[in-house]
């Protein structure tokens, strides 16, 4: 009896605590009156929000769809990425995970993207502001569509937005009620599974996703690579005014790097473990005003060690930990039809702490605060004013001010031009400003590589850019082209410098920002629906980019192209066909040449009607064609194919 | 001096104060609200303000709301205007010999206040309802998004009985419905899904089962991310987020109810219920722009008064 009684009153308190103490309460039938005419209901689409229209956004946009997403038979966010114009992608878990870059090549950490996952940037602070973890921070199959803003926004999007956004949106939770299972199986060891619970009413939603994706990796690398995920997101409405949404997760990456002839880079598993915490409260002030606050908390813990065979007892390590602290509110308002303005400030705290990268048990805290601010300003019927920015100060990097304007002229129905200029920065990370390796024996140094002497600014573009976008509805036919110039100053490079006492040959490596370069192309999209339930993706790009990588690899102009065939058929029935193909370039952050490339992948399914559950069988075959090389010279990507079971009750 | 004035004040008000219900008899139309507040008070002003156009002055009218009700005080009056269904159900329950017309309250309200009450419609009891007819609801889904061709509909315990009306209505409009029947204590979810799956606008019938204050958040954000507008029947819904709606306001409700009762003292007879005359139709610019749609709302009401005039 006691026991019982404790046990309600724990549940009271914590429904309580949550406001939703009628929770339970089976909602009455009431019966239809004037009250429902004449009576106020709450604001939902207010003025946050309310997208803004593409051709009104200040930027170019691609944007995957969830029908895109499950058609292209992707397990990794960077496979989408082929289908956005400008991106160079890797499946690699060599140095981080998967990852894209945009008009840079690639590097070992994609550190100039910036990726959201429902708001929150998911950079890591101990990866140098890599964003290949973060792509990995939620299934597949919880994302609702992924918008990619191609061009530098760091007015919108905040200092990491240095060439290219990649805004992840999860499905909502009204979406994935019930229970779902899937598993998948195939070539190349290929083991993915998936369990999502979704459950809740109109006042509180919930979904929780446990997953896992593994396979024995790249061909030539160390393999196998397992993803292990779970996620837990509450949407709350605890007044007619105010929504609260609670997301926590865990992500765990255990690959297999290094290689067996390599003694201080030796075969091991290499594990990334990112868990976080996010809080959203939302409040409507009205229909032409909102007030957002968002709390997030996230930490990273690596774990990558070995012994040095070499020497018996000595054991090597790049492990550590770093955390990410973030408080942020923003004000949306609507002056009259045609002004809405976006406001807000942000702070936040990187830590990290890491003996093998830092030489030092101590705490590196980086703290930003940042006030940002966009004006949606429509001058004219036809003409709309972008103007923002965003003003950051950091104690290491500074003070730095990332403005934007952006002018889309509706030239037609359905023709828009648009012109603007950006500025936007990237602050050093922690381990370019203070990196500090050494290698010691028994209390005495055998070797140093990164010996940071903290001689670093932060990196800087400037671009321009002119657009225009088409709709042709007779012909089914959307057309968006981008042709853009970014200059980007005090590019960080690495450089080795003379370290007398430093061991081995007194020799060590620093960043300065060491390279001007520019970028200039031209990119285009088009989306086609040529017959009924067909449609085609296609996407070329063309950049001429004069940046030199280690300096003996001249710089040449890089073409890239992107094709996805969608195709419904009678019975439940699609079939789909992805094609991507680039252009002979070099390896991320070598001169090695690496070869011109394409890729096929191709998925065929079928619904299926089990009694009342619905489900999916599908088929996929990633890469049709010869393997090709991925990453570093020695790493192939063959041909795979996999076949997936799906349940939904 | 000033002390006297006051007390003759005092006095005269109290000779008034008494003398109220000895003017019963004399009063030419009683209405009676369901409550105090401003919706209601706009549509009582209204019937007022029509009724000072006849013969009938403001002293000829006497209201009070349900909580007042005393048959006893009003026996005669020639004419009852109730407003809302509390109203109305005192009224069908009371003895009262002079006719009775409910309004300011959806049919399906006045209907279920007719079973209830175990009244029939007549002459001496009839309706000037709050809702629109679903012919100009389904107009104005034509006349606004031309495009549309599938309309897409939740029926809930209220509402299902409008679905073979709706139905009718919507082929000779060449629309073609698909409507889901949600079961009492489901949620909307699974059917809502299904029909932003094949629908190209949803039509909100008001039925409280479906559409609350409680259900709309996800109704309206779930609609908007398939890009299937809304189309409802309140302009509280639209500045929630609904595209449009076509609603009569409680003052053209009042004014329409003032016109029938200004008529029936003409001696002309109250006759069957009716759906209101006048109407307004309110569009969420935003939202609209957002799905890159220009509608004006004053020239959408006057196209849809046009059409319905026949010209």
């Amino acid at each position: 009896m006691m026991h019982l009684k404790r046990r309600i009153h724990l549940n009271g308190l914590f429904f309580a605590m949550l406001g939703l103490a009628q929770l339970t309460c089976a909602q009455e039938l009431v019966a239809l009156s004037e009250k429902d005419y004449l009576g106020e209901v709450p604001i939902v689409l207010s003025v946050s929000r309310l997208p803004q229209r593409l051709d009104e956004a200040p930027g170019a946009v691609t944007i995957l769809d969830r029908q895109m997403i499950r058609m292209s038979g992707a397990r990794d966010v960077a496979d989408l990425l082929r289908l956005v114009p400008g991106f160079r992608v890797s499946t690699s878990f060599e140095s981080n995970t998967p990852q894209g870059s945009y008009h840079t090549s690639l590097s070992d950490y994609s550190n100039h993207v910036q990726v959201l996952v429902d708001g929150r940037s998911v950079y890591s602070p101990y990866m140098q502001g890599g964003t290949g973890t973060g792509l990995q921070t939620v299934a597949i199959e919880d994302i609702e569509r992924i918008e990619v803003l191609r061009g530098s926004n760091s007015a919108a999007y905040g200092a990491r937005a240095f060439l290219g956004t990649i805004n992840i949106v999860t499905r909502d939770t009204v979406d994935t009620q019930g229970v779902q299972a899937q598993v998948a199986s195939g070539e190349n060891g290929i083991q993915d599974a998936l369990v999502r619970l979704g459950w809740g009413d109109d006042r509180a939603r919930f979904r929780l996703t446990a997953d896992r994706r593994a396979d024995h990796g790249l061909s030539g690398a160390s393999g196998p690579d397992r993803v292990n995920r779970v996620n837990l997101r509450a949407d709350l409405r605890t007044s007619p005014t105010d929504q609260v949404e609670l997301r926590a997760g865990q992500t765990v990456i255990d690959a297999g790097v290094g290689f067996s002839d390599q003694e201080g880079n030796d075969v091991r598993t290499r594990s990334m473990d990112t868990s976080f915490v996010q809080l959203d409260w939302r409040r409507s002030l009205g229909p032409d005003e909102d007030l957002a606050v968002q709390f997030s908390h996230t930490t990273e813990t690596i774990s990558d060690k070995f012994p040095y065979r070499p020497i018996a007892g000595v054991t090597i390590s790049f492990g550590g930990r770093a955390s990410n602290d973030n408080l942020m509110l923003q004000h949306t308002l609507r002056k009259g039809a045609d002004l809405r303005l976006v406001w807000g400030g942000e702070l936040r705290r990187e830590s990290l702490v890491s003996r093998p990268l830092y030489n030092t048990d101590a705490e590196f805290a980086t703290d930003f605060v940042r006030l940002f601010g966009n004006a949606e300003w429509r001058l004219h019927k036809d003409l709309v004013l972008n103007a923002g920015g965003m003003f950051e100060r950091g104690n290491v990097s500074g003070d730095h001010l990332s403005p934007r304007v952006m002018l889309n002229w509706h030239l037609t129905e359905g023709h828009t031009l648009r012109y603007g200029l950006t500025r936007a920065i990237r602050p050093p990370s922690t381990y370019e400003k203070s990196g500090n390796v050494r290698y010691y024996l028994n209390g005495t140094l055998l070797d140093s590589t990164t010996v940071a002497r903290g001689n670093v600014g932060p990196e800087l573009v400037l671009s321009r850019e002119i657009g225009y976008l088409g709709e042709f509805p007779r012909l089914g036919l959307n057309l968006d082209v981008r042709v853009f110039e970014e200059d980007v100053r005090d590019y960080i490079k690495s450089f080795n410098y003379a370290l007398p006492g430093s061991g081995g040959n007194n020799q060590a490596v620093d960043f300065r920002n060491g390279e001007d370069f520019n970028i200039h192309g031209v990119e285009y999209q088009i989306k086609w629906q040529p017959w009924r339930d067909g449609q085609l993706i296609f996407n070329q790009s063309l950049v001429d980019n004069s940046q030199s990588v280690s300096g003996t690899y001249s710089p040449r102009p890089f073409h890239s192209m992107g094709l996805m065939l969608m195709q419904k058929l009678p019975q439940g029935v699609e079939a789909s066909l992805m094609y991507y193909q680039v252009d002979a370039s070099h390896f991320p952050g070598t001169d090695a040449q690496a070869p011109a490339m394409s890729r096929i992948d191709f998925r065929l399914a079928k619904a299926l009607h089990l009694g009342s559950r619905r489900g999916e069988i599908s088929l996929v075959v990633q890469n049709l064609g010869p393997s090709y090389q991925d990453f570093l010279p020695s790493f192939y990507f063959r041909q795979q194919a996999y076949v997936m079971l799906k349940l939904e009750n | 001096m000033t002390l006297y004035l006051q007390r003759s004040l005092l006095f005269l008000f109290l000779f008034f104060c008494a003398a109220v219900p000895s003017r019963a008899a004399e009063w030419a139309v009683v209405i009676v609200s369901s409550e105090r507040s401003t919706a209601y008070q706009e549509a009582a002003d209204a019937v007022l303000g029509e009724l000072a156009r006849s013969n009938v002055t403001r002293r000829d009218v006497h209201q009070m709301t349900t909580a007042e009700w005393n048959a006893a005080e009003v026996t005669g009056a020639r004419l009852f205007i109730a407003l809302g269904v509390e109203a109305t159900t005192v009224l069908a329950r009371s003895e009262v010999k002079a006719p009775v017309l409910a309004t300011l309250l959806p049919r399906a309200s006045f209907e279920r206040v007719l079973r209830d009450c175990g009244r029939r419609v007549s002459g001496q009891f009839t309706a000037l309802y709050l809702n629109q007819p679903l012919t100009r609801q389904l107009d104005l889904v034509r006349l606004a998004l031309p495009q549309a061709r599938r309309v897409g509909v939740l029926l809930g315990s209220e509402s299902l009985a409008q679905q073979a009306q709706l139905e009718e209505a919507a082929v000779t409009r060449s629309l073609k419905l698909v409507s889901a029947r949600v079961e009492p204590q489901e949620p909307v979810f699974n059917d809502l899904k299904k029909i932003l799956n094949e629908a190209d606008v949803l039509l909100a019938l008001a039925d409280p089962q479906i559409y609350n204050s409680s259900s709309i958040q996800n109704i309206l954000l779930t609609s908007f991310r398939a890009q299937v507008p809304m189309v409802a029947f309140s302009p509280a819904y639209v500045r929630a987020g609904a595209l449009l709606a076509v609603y009569s306001t409680p003052t053209q409700i009042g004014q329409q109810a003032g016109a029938m009762a200004r008529a029936f003292f003409q001696g002309r007879a109250l006759g069957l219920p009716q759906y209101p005359q006048d109407f307004s139709v309110s569009v969420n610019e935003y939202v609209a722009r957002s799905l890159g749609l220009n509608l004006e709302p004053q020239a959408l009401t006057e196209r849809l008064r046009r059409l319905e005039r026949g010209s």
